[in-house]
């Protein structure tokens, strides 16, 4: 070894890199766009964020835990139309907001239940999945657009307290909660373990099914949760909602430095691969008022991440043995 | 160093080095030049495209505009609100809009105009309450019973028949006005309007959906496309079904999309404006918006190479449709 033994044993250097490319991303963008860094306006375009911020977190633990789902978008449809039709119906908020995260639990628990009783592989039930419920909802709606939920509502997802966004709260929560269950509990470290070797993990008492079915369900709840965020925003529930999601969530987890065979991965490096993301976007848009651009520049990132993790991460786990 | 080590910083620098831009950029909030956004419902089909063209001349003769054109190539109304809403930050001084769902994109232009940014609509309406004022190619009656008129000269005055419209998306408000004035025209001929599809800014879709229309109802005596996508599927549709003039087609697209219709006889008429005046009339209204010149009580305004354009309430009006046939297709 040539290195001093607490350097060779951090783990956190691809965190640590991002943390850096952030910092170099927004140094770079307020010399080449001045007011890029404006506080009014990064809170105010940070709604672009929440959606996705939220179901990357639970997308975090699954892919740990290596899985994956790949439902997330479509869970999202369906969720709007339950919303939208419960609305109609009922006239009642609360009634259609509990009917939105209702249906993205049952969504998630029928995933859980398909990968973790039946054993089936968590890419082809998430693929089916990601099929059905798009379908279901599109086949409930009829593509009809269900809007006018009142302006109490519509303010939900733009209300600030301190000039910081409502759903910005709502996912700091989240993330500290999700986080100290991963980092500190037996359950959140057993998630590591099940990412590892699913039957190491099973051999050594940890009861992979529940936590599997437990993760992809809490998913489903989270898809819900976002879904009322994002019908708030755009005053409109249809079936498209959330349409393509699930691949900007899981690019988030992969470049904060989850590995996609897991057993590695921190709710830190989402957070990190979540702002670099969206400050890569929203400095692109800027600066070169091209639309289609954000999307290429977020996938170049993605490989670059990718990249780095091998450097930093793999290689390390390769010397170390 | 280490061979990936080099890599990565080689990688590193040729990433820096994009962000050093030699094409004009946009310095956004330039403070001599009134920044105006155009927004189309799409970016990248010809329609739109022949409205930037017109866009940009009147800011190339007016001088002082710095003219943005950005929009979704995919069509999606969520991004539209996310332009405006990058917009709002960058500062610009006016929006011009054409949405594709007015609700989704309403809060948006709402906070925009709170931002002290002028917002316009064109080519198609949105919320009123969250723009000052609608450019409008002409009024929608204008529009509809123009397409009536033709499908009724095609098809022969005294003809029955069926008649089937295929459209947008069922929230674009101007579709949906034309759909409005064309009930009435269509009640008063001879001919029935059987049912009306929405397969959005999506050639694949209208080509599928009029394919459909024609199986399905074997009285079809013509159908009309009613946006710039689905006017040619709808074409294209009777031309594979081998019945180009025995199902008359008609509709609103840009004629030079459909120039083979019409010499191979499956379209006789186009009905369009003139989509670079549009532009063109955008950017005026934007311009004399943002300098004050015009207010909510004016009944025209002096729109350049158009000269005095008419104004009724909150709807600035281009002007009559076109009819474009075999005589006078070639000279758009």
């Amino acid at each position: 070894m040539n290195q001093p033994r607490a350097v060779a044993q951090f783990n956190y250097w691809h965190e640590l890199v991002l943390f850096g490319l952030l910092i170099g991303l927004l140094g770079l963008a307020e010399y080449l766009s001045p007011g890029f860094l404006s506080l009014r306006g990064q809170l105010y375009l940070s709604r672009h964020l929440w959606v996705f911020a939220i179901m990357a977190l639970s997308m975090t633990l699954i892919i740990i835990a290596g899985g994956i789902d790949l439902s997330v978008g479509s869970a999202m449809g369906l969720c709007a139309v339950a919303f939208g039709v419960t609305f109609e119906m009922t006239g009642q908020l609360p009634i259609a907001i509990i009917a939105c995260l209702l249906t993205g639990v049952l969504g998630g628990l029928f995933n859980g239940a398909l990968i973790a009783r039946f054993k089936l592989h968590p890419l082809i039930v998430t693929l089916a999945t990601y099929a059905a419920f798009r379908g279901m909802a599109e086949g409930i709606s009829q593509g009809e657009s269900y809007s006018q939920f009142g302006d109490r509502f519509s303010e939900l997802s733009r209300a600030t307290l301190l000039g910081i966004p409502l759903p910005g709260y709502l996912f700091f929560v989240l993330a500290v909660l999700v986080g100290l269950f991963l980092w500190r509990t037996p359950t959140g470290r057993s998630i590591y373990a099940i990412g590892h070797s699913a039957e190491a993990a099973r051999f050594s008492g940890i009861s992979v099914n529940r936590i599997r079915i437990g993760l992809y369900t809490f998913s489903g709840f989270l898809a819900g949760l976002a879904t009322v965020i994002y019908v708030s925003r755009f005053d409109t529930a249809k079936a498209d909602a959330g349409r393509g999601f699930e691949l900007d969530v899981i690019t988030a987890v992969v470049v904060g430095g989850t590995s996609i065979f897991g057993g590695r991965g921190t709710i830190v490096g989402t957070v990190l691969g979540l702002l670099l993301i969206h400050e890569t976007r929203q400095f692109v848009g800027r600066y070169w008022q091209v639309d289609e651009l954000k999307s290429i520049v977020v996938g170049v990132l993605l490989i670059v991440s990718v990249l780095i993790y091998q450097l930093l991460v793999r290689q390390r786990e390769t010397r170390s043995h | 160093m280490t061979r990936s080590a080099r890599f990565m910083l080689l990688l590193l620098i040729s990433l820096i080095s994009l962000g050093c831009r030699t094409e004009s950029g946009t310095n956004v909030g330039d403070q001599d030049k009134l920044t105006v956004c155009l927004l189309p419902k799409i970016k990248g089909i010809p329609y739109f495209t022949s409205c930037h063209t017109g866009a940009q001349e009147a800011a190339a003769e007016l001088g002082d505009i710095e003219l943005i054109y950005d929009g979704p190539i995919d069509g999606d109304p969520k991004e539209q609100a996310e332009l405006i809403e990058q917009w709002i930050v960058d500062g610009v001084d006016v929006i011009c809009i054409a949405p594709n769902a007015p609700l989704v994109v309403a809060n948006a232009m709402k906070e925009a105009r709170d931002a002290g940014i002028h917002v316009v609509t064109w080519d198609a309406d949105g919320v009123p309450e969250s723009r000052s004022f609608f450019v409008n190619q002409a009024t929608p009656e204008s529009i509809g019973r123009g397409m009536v008129d033709v499908m009724i000269a095609d098809v022969g005055p005294d003809q029955e028949g069926d008649v089937v419209i295929i459209s947008s998306d069922a929230t674009s408000a101007n579709q949906n006005s034309w759909i409005d004035a064309m009930k009435p025209a269509i009640e008063e001929s001879k001919l029935t309007l059987q049912t009306i599809k929405y397969p959005g800014e999506n050639a694949a879709n209208a080509l599928a959906d009029a394919q459909d229309l024609i199986k399905v109802y074997p009285n079809l005596k013509g159908i009309f496309g009613i946006s710039s996508v689905s006017f040619p599927g709808a074409a294209e549709a009777v031309r594979q079904a081998g019945k180009s003039g025995e199902i008359k087609v008609t509709g609103l697209a840009v004629p030079s999309e459909m120039k083979s219709y019409v010499d191979d006889g499956t379209v006789n008429s186009v009905v369009l404006w003139n989509t670079k005046d549009l532009g063109y009339l955008t950017v005026q209204v934007a311009k004399a918006l943002a300098e004050g010149r015009l207010t909510d009580s004016d009944t025209s305004l002096n729109a350049g190479r158009l000269g005095e354009i008419q104004i009724e309430g909150d709807n600035v009006l281009l002007g009559d449709v076109m009819v474009f046939n075999k005589d006078n297709i070639d000279s758009f």
